[in-house]
């Protein structure tokens, strides 16, 4: 076989396979370990050499291969971005973050910026143009504030139409835009945040998510799942294991299973689906911390110097009821004052509700004395608190911090932070009103800690696992919704099955 | 290495083949034979095996509907102009629509049973719906292929006297083939839009759903009960609760997207049909050895892309007539589809459609090289080449940039929309370089058409002012309408203005050609067309447009499932499988380059067939005539 007829032959196999490679997804083909060479690259050089050096049927193979390449190629250069929003983990006290979240929303998953613009210089869409609309929508109904129409406008859109603009918008919380309560609430801050002024907190929804047409239409699982595989999954995910339903045999709280997964006492859910509707399920499985149902909460509290570890009994606004657990399996209720519980050193002052503070005492810069006060509000750089009867706002960035250092010799030293850390050479803190100046490589590293605050912390938290989202799939989901549905508290013979009659009449 | 030895390789080899086949398939038949409703497709599961076995089958189904009515249109003109060449085309073809025919009708055995074992709950459901149409189905099927056999089999007999007689079995059999696919499209089109427009809805369900509502609301009369229905969501052809169907079967057939999708592929499978005979042509070129083969071919090859091209030209007035009709069932369904999920998904298509006019003109205009008395027309080349390029341009502009920007840029745009070239995203200056695109190709047909002759009618001066003037005027229109567009109400637009683009449109290619005809019904030649004496390059270009034909079929057989997001039938059955999700843009591409490439190995091989075929019947004649020339010695 002459050389020339050995390159056909190799550059042919080599457009195959890299054709396949490419399409394949495959990771790039090295030419040497520090040189990688994408697929495409390969696949074009052997297009060249085949087109110059085959005759007229290869030649003809290896363009329409190559053309088959360029729409593939072409399609795979439109960049993918997600629009995917975290509404759980958002601080919802900060009205910008809501917005921005908002903001995700309208672009993504709600489409609303398919018709709607928010520029006044773009061309008209299909729906009116929203700059200014945190301002312009107190003005469009006569006796509704601006937050009352956008809820209305998300909610029932065919209530006002702007003139010369059609019936079109769909109810975005129906299928299938399906946008949940949480979403239509960030994007209606995205909207306040346009001209107006953003107020995140929570609205009744003016729609009854648990009608039963709707909430068949909202979410239509129901007609597919099949309650008996629902009851297989909730017996396999060990749902079983905490959670008592009329009909399942479940192990005794306390026991560890196979998995080494403690029994605890979860609610009792068998008539789960009499008082809740189908999107409550579905979050209480997606998000279990979303609502936590009252006595079931785990929280972990310190109070007069004891950690008090159990459930979240009872909370009022003076005191709390924790129920704790011997080593020997005798449980315990205790009473907690929320004035006794302890104080707790603060580094970072983000995020603090979400992280369960609900008091904090800080100093300011500019003041001698620490204020002490309840949190009523906070977004990223400033905190409001309640201090007697008024409410005090305060810069995050300017409140003095205190550093705690431990010397060599076991002194341990607390004073107002002026500079430098352990990665500096020197610290110099204010104790006693008067500066002093550590040598770093006299203290302790592990010993140092600075405090810009300190507050009193309750931060209750579901015990359910939260990886069914992970371990489900979208049928084990569907067919667990469906036997969900069926706790109504009435009989097993209730479940209902899928209809194969025909229609009356 | 002995005979013997190699027989045992190729044994072992394909005993090793056969066990992986079983291991493959082994861990399917495991599962739980269990009333089900999804069961997973060993391997490459059961989206794509379904995705393929359907796209397949219909790019086949595609090619036997369409070739069968290229092939009567050349029969007609054969017969009526008594050029044999036709006749031996059509024939020629008809010829390997057997094994394709075969192979379409394997691959819908395919996806049936993919389907019955992937999918048995959305089959049940289908099933109980469509039933009587299945049956119908299939009395349809035996019509069609017995008419293909007598149609293909008697057709040196049926020649003459008779060849009226074969002509009606050539309409009859695809009145057969378009009836079978207008049936199969009431099972898709339902499953996308699963809605019947109040005007058309049944008796049956109207009086059913009045009962309904007097039952509800004891205040409702009779009388009283249907004032205000006027929108199809008001009278729902299913149990809002239960999902379950309540009309009639022809509720269900004549669903809203049905007729538009119906006639978006009778025409399209036309286009398709000639594209692929025009791609055969240029292969049978570029490998012919002799001038009267290449001349044949080139001829064949010409054939086949006017055809396509006649196909083509109305496809994008019918592909926005579907559209509208998705827009009026679900809004946002239509929204989704040209403003937002599937936006990029269209700026590909019109990357290939823009591909299928430049390609088709370029063919048109390299054709005119081998026409004595063509150059006249070069001088306008450049013009049709920049108007053009700078309405694919535009039609491949985005409308939203919301997919692919983040929050930052969006936010330095000031929207989705690009702050300039947004505005050329809009439908109407889209459907405006749709029209001017198509105006340009229907002039170089024409210019096509007229090089080497000169008409001999006395009012030819008049006539050419009479045709500038036309096309000036409908052009100048077409843009001034599309401007206006973008300061209108939708509506206004959708309803109104686009709809007087195209009559426009249509309306100049009417006049024009009907002027041109008498012009040039007694014209002399200038010069002769020189078959045989095209470039590769435009034979290239045929095979460049019957594989974005087919790829193009390829991404919308994506957009019409995808459509349906997370739906087996939209806002009735949820898809709950573990394929409930769209898949990337670039991931549908990649599946349809390997169909594509699957497509075109099983065209290669059956036309291989028929050559194969040819070449032994003419080898054995030749020994024939020898034998007979020696038994005469």
């Amino acid at each position: 076989m002459s050389r020339n007829t050995l390159i056909k032959i190799a550059s042919l196999i080599l457009m195959v396979v890299s054709f396949i490679a490419y399409i394949a997804g495959a990771s790039a083909f090295p030419i040497a370990s520090e040189n990688l060479l994408p697929w495409s690259a390969w696949f074009l050089i052997s297009v060249i050499v085949n087109i110059i050096l085959w005759s007229n049927v290869v030649k003809l193979l290896t363009f329409s291969l190559a053309v088959i390449w360029f729409y593939a190629f072409v399609a795979g250069l439109v960049p993918e971005s997600s629009t995917a929003v975290n509404l759980t983990e958002l601080d919802w006290s900060d009205p910008d973050a809501v917005a921005e979240q908002g903001a995700l929303v309208f672009n993504g998953k709600g489409q609303c910026a398919a018709c709607h613009t928010v520029d006044t210089s773009a061309p008209p869409g299909r729906c009116p143009d929203l700059t200014d609309i945190g301002v312009n929508a107190a003005t469009r109904v006569p006796g509704m504030d601006a937050k009352a129409y956008l809820i209305e406008s998300m909610y029932q859109p065919a209530n006002f139409l702007v003139p010369g603009y059609g019936k079109i918008m769909p109810e975005v919380w129906k299928a299938p835009i399906n946008l949940s309560k949480l979403e239509i609430e960030a994007v209606i801050a995205y909207l306040q945040s346009q001209g107006g002024e953003i107020d995140p907190t929570p609205f009744d929804e003016p729609i009854d998510r648990a009608d039963i047409g709707t909430a068949a239409e909202a979410l239509p699982p129901l007609l597919t799942g099949d309650p008996e595989l629902g009851k297989k999954v909730f017996v396999d995910v060990a749902c079983i294991s905490c959670h008592a339903v009329t009909g399942i045999e479940s192990p005794a709280a306390g026991e560890v299973n196979e998995e080494d997964f403690e029994v605890v006492t979860a609610p009792d859910l068998s008539e789960i689906a009499a008082f809740n509707d189908m999107r409550y399920l579905e979050e209480s499985i997606l998000l279990p911390g979303a609502q936590i149902v009252s006595g079931y909460g785990a929280v972990t509290v310190r109070a007069k110097g004891t950690t008090f570890q159990g459930t979240l009994v009872s909370q009022d606004t003076e005191k709390i009821v924790v129920r704790t657990k011997t080593a020997d399996g005798t449980e315990e209720e205790h009473t907690i004052l929320l004035t006794e519980i302890d104080d707790e050193p603060i580094e970072e002052l983000t995020n603090l509700m979400a992280r369960g503070y609900f008091t904090l005492t800080l100093t300011p810069i500019d003041a001698d004395a620490s204020v002490t006060g309840e949190i009523v509000s906070e977004t990223d750089e400033t905190v409001t608190l309640k201090v007697g009867d008024e409410n005090r706002m305060f810069s995050k960035t300017d409140v003095k911090s205190q550093m705690t250092v431990i010397t060599f010799d076991g002194d341990e030293i607390v004073g107002d932070h002026v500079s430098g850390t352990m990665d500096d050479y020197e610290i110099i803190l204010i104790v006693d009103g008067s500066e002093e100046v550590f040598d770093t490589l006299d203290l302790d590293l592990d010993g140092t800690a600075m405090t810009r605050a300190r507050g009193k912390k309750l931060l209750v938290t579901s015990p359910m696992p939260e990886n069914f989202p992970l371990i489900l799939t979208v049928a084990d989901m569907t067919n667990l919704l469906s036997f969900l549905s069926t706790l109504t508290g009435a009989t097993a013979e209730a479940v209902p099955e899928e209809t194969t009659e025909a229609p009356a009449e | 290495m002995t005979k013997i030895s190699k027989k045992r390789l190729y044994l072992v080899l394909g005993c090793v083949l056969v066990f992986y086949a079983v291991l493959a398939i082994a861990p399917a038949f495991a599962q739980d034979m269990t009333e089900a409703e999804y069961r997973p497709f060993p391997l490459i599961g059961s989206r794509s095996a379904a995705w393929i076995a359907a796209q397949l089958h219909l790019l086949f189904g595609s090619f036997i509907l369409g070739v069968p009515m290229f092939a009567v249109i050349i029969e007609f003109i054969g017969w009526k102009t008594k050029d044999m060449r036709y006749d031996r085309m059509a024939q020629e073809f008809i010829k390997l629509c057997m094994g394709a025919f075969s192979t379409t009708a394997l691959l819908g055995g395919v996806l049936v049973f993919i389907l019955i074992w992937c999918y048995p709950k959305v089959m049940s459901k289908l099933s109980g719906i469509f039933g009587p149409t299945m049956i119908f189905y299939v009395i349809l099927f035996f019509g069609e292929t017995f008419t293909l056999y007598l149609y293909s089999y008697g057709w040196d007999k049926m020649q003459g006297r008779h060849k009226g007689w074969h002509l009606f079995l050539g309409v009859l059999l695809n009145v057969w083939g378009t009836a079978i696919m207008f049936v199969s499209n009431s099972w898709l089109s339902y499953q996308t839009s699963p809605a019947t427009q109040h005007g058309v809805l049944s008796e049956m369900r109207k009086k059913s759903w009045m009962e309904e509502q007097l039952a509800a609301d004891p205040s409702l009369t009779p009388e009283t009960v249907m004032e205000g229905v006027t929108d199809h969501s008001m009278i729902p052809l299913h149990n809002e609760v239960t999902g379950e169907f309540m009309g009639t079967v022809w509720d269900a057939v004549n669903n809203f997207t049905w007729m538009p999708i119906n006639i978006h592929r009778l025409v399209g499978n036309i286009a398709f049909g000639g594209s692929i005979v025009a791609a055969y042509a240029a292969f049978r070129f570029l490998v012919a050895k002799t001038k009267e083969d290449k001349a044949h071919y080139d001829w064949m090859g010409y054939t086949g892309n006017f055809i396509a091209l006649c196909g083509l030209i109305p496809l994008p007035f019918l592909g926005y007539w579907l559209g509208r009709e998705i827009y009026l069932f679900n809004n946002t369904m239509g929204i989704n589809m040209m403003g937002s999920l599937f936006s990029w998904l269209f700026i590909i298509q019109a990357v290939m459609i823009g591909v299928l006019f430049i390609g088709a003109n370029y063919y048109l205009w390299s054709g005119m090289g081998r026409i004595d008395g063509a150059e006249v027309y070069a001088r306008y080349r450049p013009w049709m080449i920049i108007a053009i390029i700078v309405s694919v341009a535009i039609w491949m502009t985005p409308r939203t940039l919301s997919k692919i920007s983040s929050a930052s840029e969006l936010s330095a745009m000031g929207g989705a929309n690009h702050p300039h070239l947004g505005l050329f995203g809009l439908m109407t200056a889209k459907n405006t370089v749709v029209n001017i695109i198509i105006l340009t190709t229907f002039l170089s047909f024409l210019f096509y058409r007229r090089s080497g002759k000169v008409p001999t009618v006395g009012w030819r001066k008049v006539g050419n002012i009479a045709i500038f003037s036309i096309c000036v005027f409908a052009v100048v229109a077409i843009i001034v309408i599309g401007i206006v567009g973008f300061s209108v109400p939708t509506d206004f637009r959708v309803n109104i203005l686009t709809p007087y683009q195209v009559l426009i449109a249509l309306a100049l290619m009417a006049i024009v050609t009907v002027i041109d005809i008498f012009m040039y019904r007694k014209a002399t030649t200038s010069g002769t067309i020189n078959w045989g004496e095209m470039t590769d390059r435009s034979q290239y270009v045929l095979i460049l447009i019957a594989i974005t034909f087919t790829s193009l079929m390829g991404l919308m057989g994506y957009a019409r499932s995808g459509l349906r997001e997370a739906w087996h039938i939209f806002g009735v059955m949820q898809d709950t499988s573990v394929d409930a999700f769209t898949p990337l843009l670039s991931e549908a591409v990649n599946m349809v380059a390997i169909i594509m490439v699957a497509f075109f190995a099983l065209v290669g091989f059956i036309f291989w067939l028929g050559l194969w075929g040819e070449k032994k019947k003419q080898e054995k004649a030749a020994v024939e005539a020898e034998v007979a020339a020696q038994g005469d010695d």
